[in-house]
């Protein structure tokens, strides 16, 4: 029972080929947490100057109004056909290795850290492209290692400046704005919509859903203050070669003192690494993060005792993310079968998989997440998909569930009828 | 599982008000259906319904300020964007009030805070609450069910009392002795055991309907209307529905006619007349409720949009309008009128409208309006 329980609650669901864990299931757990977590390669067709080309292709494109409308439009259309196909290697090649892990536990935590910081490529077309790449450079390389590391890779990848706009957010004392002024001064005609301002979208994503929380305690100036601090961290322009990547623009920069959470900063992209990092060593965002694992690997409603113990270990490890992990597996609660998870999509579908040993994700597999409203990387907003069973179990999506069941179980099991596709649309195994 | 929690409710006491006998009890139905449609994101108020007779406007909105001459006038200040202008028509039939300066009680600029506000109908975000329209349904006597046409379940009509939700996305039909056998293991799961129950109810009343029109319904505004018409008008159809759109989070790029947010309100006026187009005689006595998480900063931000603001815009359409009017304690858009100086400022309470509309759309008490939407007054002027 410990044993299947080690799949369910800390893995993606057993596979009929997977060798016995012994009497010591959790010891077999905590060996996964063992080394660093398991890189993801590039996938066929996702490579930089393909991303590259096709990204810069795309987005040049877009001033029309020229000579040559319609040649620039064909190649715009073939730039985005191309990352549309980027953004299918990367799901089909994510969810696969889900599939084939021999550590389904990290894979989970990659999958639950990546939903914490998310970004969406169902929002913006920019975003897409670089969505695998964010699971890749931002999540597996800190999801074993710390908290603050995390999150700053997060704040300096394109994926999420292009999602949460930071990488137009622009300082109004900034050298960039008044050259601009003066530039339109003697030219009035010249990048008339040129972005001149402060966007607060990500400062407050940050402190709301990154690190405090909601009811952290801060307030709307810390919003704003953290974004003026936070301005000139963006992306490469389009005219420099390569995959678009994070700069900062002192020249977008603004100038003057900043002060968040009773802390002072000044100028520059060192004080804004320090912002960050206070905002990860913050008390709330000890008790945020604890409350998230405890409601995602426990209950709905998780033991209060839990919560504190999981919040402890992020202070006294400052936010050592293995050991939270380990932490996890220490608790009994993780354990006790008086607790259990509704699967939300992703998780049942891979564990339906799982179950009848598929080891590729076909294509199709991504679109059938969509239909069953957990599509990989595409979250409704910055706060990422539910995790509760009032989020996912409500009656149309149990049919869903019914009707995806029988379709993989027909093609994987057809002498076996019903019954296949019983085994995963039957109530036990839509809990973890 | 409508007929099991009606006989919850009977048990409840609902019976002892009526007086009615057990069978003829099924039989009475509030006279009356409320659709509540949520633009998540943070709808521009100024982008939507225009003050274009504010002294202050072209000024505030500078390069994003609509030319008046492509607005449609509504009164003396007010137009709506080009985008709303199908809506016109409901004006015209006097089914049309339109609110503005109001925001939720509780002063956020955060959606999640905001959403939640707006659908638990508390005056602050509150982790563990049920949606206002789940309690709307708890306290409603007689015959009564709602319906989420969503992906997902909406905060707004979670809670104890069951509802069925209807998202576009079917997967295909499958065999019934297949669905016998899972309800059978169903059955055994506490939790989840009504749920399919109900799954399997609402595939009986709607998926012929599907079924005969070919296929589903590809996902956008009007067919989603279209399909939710034909939800609420179904024999022993919901009566309350939970409708939800996003994609007006317009930080960067808002634009103005023919704009990115202007193409939304088009395709959002468009769907509303198509409903009304497809409830038929239904539409009588139904009415449609519109409303926003927050509205946006007054002012353009540094990328051509707007940031998270407070004040925003909403609509009543449809049955008990009477009198088609823009309902608004207008504040001004002038500098010391902005509320932080950079939002349009809060004037009226969503709660206080959405307390009229139901107070005067179902037959309930005032102790079960009160519930419903508790420590708010009713403005006793929007229906």
């Amino acid at each position: 029972m410990l044993g299947s329980r080690a799949h369910t609650r800390f893995g993606l669901g057993a596979r009929p080929s997977d060798a016995p864990l012994g009497l010591d299931p959790r010891s077999a757990v905590l060996a996964q947490l063992e080394g660093d977590a398991p890189s993801r390669p590039v996938p066929d067709g996702a490579d930089d100057r393909t991303v590259a080309e096709a990204f810069r292709t795309f987005r040049t494109a877009l001033g029309a109004g020229h000579a040559g409308d319609a040649e620039r439009e064909a190649a715009r259309r073939e730039a985005r056909r191309t990352l549309v196909q980027v953004v299918a290697a990367e799901s089909a090649s994510a969810l696969t290795l889900r599939l084939t892990t021999a550590r389904p536990f990290v894979e989970r935590l990659v999958a639950f850290w990546s939903d914490h910081l998310c970004v969406s490529l169902a929002g913006k077309f920019t975003v897409g492209p670089f969505a695998g790449r964010y699971e890749r450079d931002v999540i597996r390389p800190h999801v074993l290692g710390r908290f603050d590391e995390m999150v700053l890779a997060s704040a300096r990848h394109p994926a999420m400046l292009f999602y949460l706009d930071n990488a137009q957010s622009i300082g109004p004392g900034s050298r960039a704005v008044a050259r601009l002024a003066r530039l339109q001064r003697v030219r009035p005609e010249l990048a008339p919509n040129a972005p001149r301002g402060l966007n607060e979208n990500y400062a407050r994503e940050l402190l709301e859903l990154h690190t405090l929380g909601v009811d952290g305690g801060y307030t709307q100036q810390d919003v704003t203050e953290l974004a003026r601090l936070l301005t000139g961290w963006s992306v490469t322009p389009l005219q420099q070669s390569g995959v678009p990547r994070f700069e900062f623009a002192e020249n977008r920069h603004e100038p003057g003192r900043k002060v968040v959470l009773g802390e002072r900063y000044g100028e520059g992209e060192a004080d804004g690494v320090r912002a960050i990092r206070a905002l990860c060593r913050h008390p709330a965002t000890a008790r945020h993060i604890a409350g998230k694992l405890a409601r995602h690997f426990v209950a709905d409603d998780p033991p209060a005792a839990v919560v504190d113990r999981l919040a402890a270990t992020f202070t006294r490890t400052d936010g050592n993310l293995r050991e939270m992990a380990r932490a996890l597996v220490r608790e009994d609660a993780c354990w006790d079968a008086a607790h259990h998870k509704f699967r939300p999509p992703q998780d049942w579908f891979i564990a339906a998989f799982r179950h009848f040993d598929l080891q590729q994700m076909p294509v199709q597999g991504v679109g059938a997440l969509r239909q069953l409203r957990q599509p990989l990387w595409a979250p409704p907003s910055p706060k990422g998909f539910g995790d509760l069973v009032r989020d996912w179990a409500d009656p149309d999506a149990l049919l869903n569930r019914a009707e995806l069941a029988r379709t993989i179980a027909r093609r994987v099991a057809p002498r076996r009828g019903d019954d296949a596709a019983l085994e995963i649309a039957g109530p036990d195994f839509q809990w973890r | 599982m409508q007929r099991r929690h009606f006989v919850q409710q009977m048990c409840a006491g609902g019976l002892a008000t009526f007086g009615l006998p057990v069978v003829r009890f099924a039989h009475v139905r509030q006279p009356g259906r409320l659709v509540f449609v949520l633009l998540r994101g943070g709808v521009d108020g100024l982008g939507a319904v225009v003050p274009i007779g504010d002294p202050s406007y072209a000024a505030l909105r500078g390069p994003m300020a609509f030319d008046a001459e492509a607005l449609t006038p509504l009164d003396a200040t007010f137009a709506l964007a080009p985008g709303l202008s199908p809506l016109h028509a409901l004006w015209e039939a006097q089914e049309l009030a339109v609110l503005h300066a109001m925001a939720i009680p509780y002063r956020t600029r955060s959606h999640f805070d905001g959403q939640a506000v707006l659908e638990t109908g508390l005056d602050k975000p509150l982790g563990s609450a049920d949606g206002w329209l789940n309690r709307l349904l708890q306290v409603m006597p007689g015959e009564r069910s709602g319906i989420a046409v969503a992906s997902g379940m909406p905060r707004s009509l979670a809670g104890p009392f069951e509802v069925r939700t209807w998202s576009p996305a079917q997967l295909g039909t499958v065999s019934d002795a297949y669905l016998d056998k899972l309800a059978a293991l169903y059955r055994q799961d506490r939790v989840l055991a009504g749920r399919f129950e109900a799954a399997l109810a609402q595939q009986a009343d709607i998926g012929e309907e599907m079924t005969a029109r070919g296929s589903a319904p590809r996902a956008g505004v009007t067919p989603l209307f279209e399909a939710t018409a034909r939800l609420l008008t179904a024999g022993d159809g919901p009566n309350v529905a939970a409708v939800e759109f996003s994609g007006w989070d317009t930080h960067a790029n808002q634009g103005t006619a023919g704009g990115a947010l202007d193409r939304l309100l088009r395709q959002l006026a468009d769907g509303l007349v198509a409903f009304k187009g497809a409830m038929g005689p239904a539409w009588r006595d139904t009415t449609v409720v519109v409303m926003t998480e927050f509205g946006r900063t007054a002012r353009p931000n540094g990328t051509r949009g707007t940031d998270h603001g407070t004040a925003g815009v909403g609509l009543v359409l449809g049955a008990g309008v009477g009198r088609s009017r823009v309902i608004a304690d207008w504040p001004g858009l002038g500098e010391r009128a902005l509320y932080e100086g950079r939002d349009v400022a809060p004037t009226l309470d969503t709660r206080a409208v959405l307390r009229d509309v139901i107070a005067t759309r179902f037959d309930l008490t005032s102790a079960q309006v009160e519930r419903v939407l508790p420590g708010v007054r009713g403005l006793g002027r929007v229906l």
